[in-house]
């Protein structure tokens, strides 16, 4: 409508963080939690290449036993997850903007949706248990331990991401590396889950 | 604080990276054995597809989300070789 809305217009405010096209690199949040977050792949790496081994030893009984895994509720926490993992970063964007209100909400965002996975995940195990599917059987001993380890990584994120919302409310800190931290560590909880969510509720 | 461009295309590819991600959660349904009425038999091409379909979203969450497309080579090096080996062997044990 405006004659001046269609002009071509040259946008130089962007930050040396937000820059696309600068060749420089970023490391998020910091060395240490990196050095963490390495370290638990390499652990949950070597459960994932274990439980492989132990499938390929009886491949039939481990399909009968994921064939009684509930699929649905598999997939829509695998969306819960990947969904609370896109409020956490746009959380961190939201920091890097300065925009410490909406990053706070995001943040809540992020932490309802991992209550949400908590909950349905205990559902789930309640529902196979009284169904009688227990640690006798090898894949669901498998099944508990991995979901189980997991679940209590989903539990640290969410005091994690507390942390994170402690940071942001603090207007003297808010520091986009300390909110960096914390979103990494809690995608990290999304990667590991999708790994899980393919490894015994999608292959054959 | 006004919103750079930058902040707007990171923001924007975050977000379809989570629409493919979702996506690819959605079809992953019609493979799982769990939705099966009938009993399930082993299959190599829904196995080779569940893997292929879990290297792209793990490295699309380790990329996008976690931002290692823009970190330092070290960690582009080492994620990338965790992914190379955690679904090589899961691929060379299924099928030996």
């Amino acid at each position: 409508m405006t004659e001046h809305g269609t002009a071509p217009t040259t946008d130089h405010r962007a930050g040396p963080h937000d820059d696309p096209d600068a060749r420089s690199t970023h490391l998020p949040g910091d060395g240490h939690m990196w050095f963490m977050v390495l370290g638990d792949l390499v652990i949950f790496g070597c459960y994932f290449i274990i439980y492989m081994g132990f499938r390929a030893a009886h491949p039939q009984e481990f399909l009968a036993a994921q064939q009684q895994l509930n699929v649905t509720i598999g997939v829509v926490n695998t969306i819960v997850l990947i969904t609370s993992s896109w409020f956490v970063a746009q959380s961190v964007l939201a920091t890097r903007a300065g925009e410490r209100a909406r990053a706070v909400n995001l943040t809540y965002g992020a932490a309802a949706l991992g209550v949400v996975f908590l909950v349905l995940k205990v559902y789930e195990w309640a529902n196979e248990i009284s169904r009688g599917y227990t640690n006798s059987n090898e894949f669901f001993s498998f099944y508990y331990v991995l979901t189980g380890v997991h679940l209590f990584h989903v539990g640290m994120g969410l005091i994690i991401l507390g942390v994170m919302v402690r940071e942001l409310r603090n207007p003297r800190r808010a520091r986009p590396a300390m909110v960096e931290q914390g979103a990494t560590y809690w995608h990290m909880v999304d990667l590991l889950w999708v790994v899980i969510f393919a490894l015994l509720y999608v292959l054959r | 604080v006004t919103t750079s461009s930058g902040t707007i295309k990171s923001s924007r590819t975050i977000t379809v990276v989570w629409l493919v991600l979702t996506a690819i959660t959605v079809s992953s349904w019609w493979l799982a054995p769990g939705h099966l009425s009938s009993v399930a038999t082993a299959s190599i091409p829904i196995t080779v597809a569940a893997i292929v379909l879990g290297v792209i979203k793990s490295r699309l969450i380790i990329r996008y989300f976690m931002e290692v497309n823009s970190a330092p080579k070290w960690l582009r090096r080492s994620t990338d070789a965790w992914l190379a080996i955690l679904w090589g062997s899961v691929l060379i044990i299924y099928l030996l």
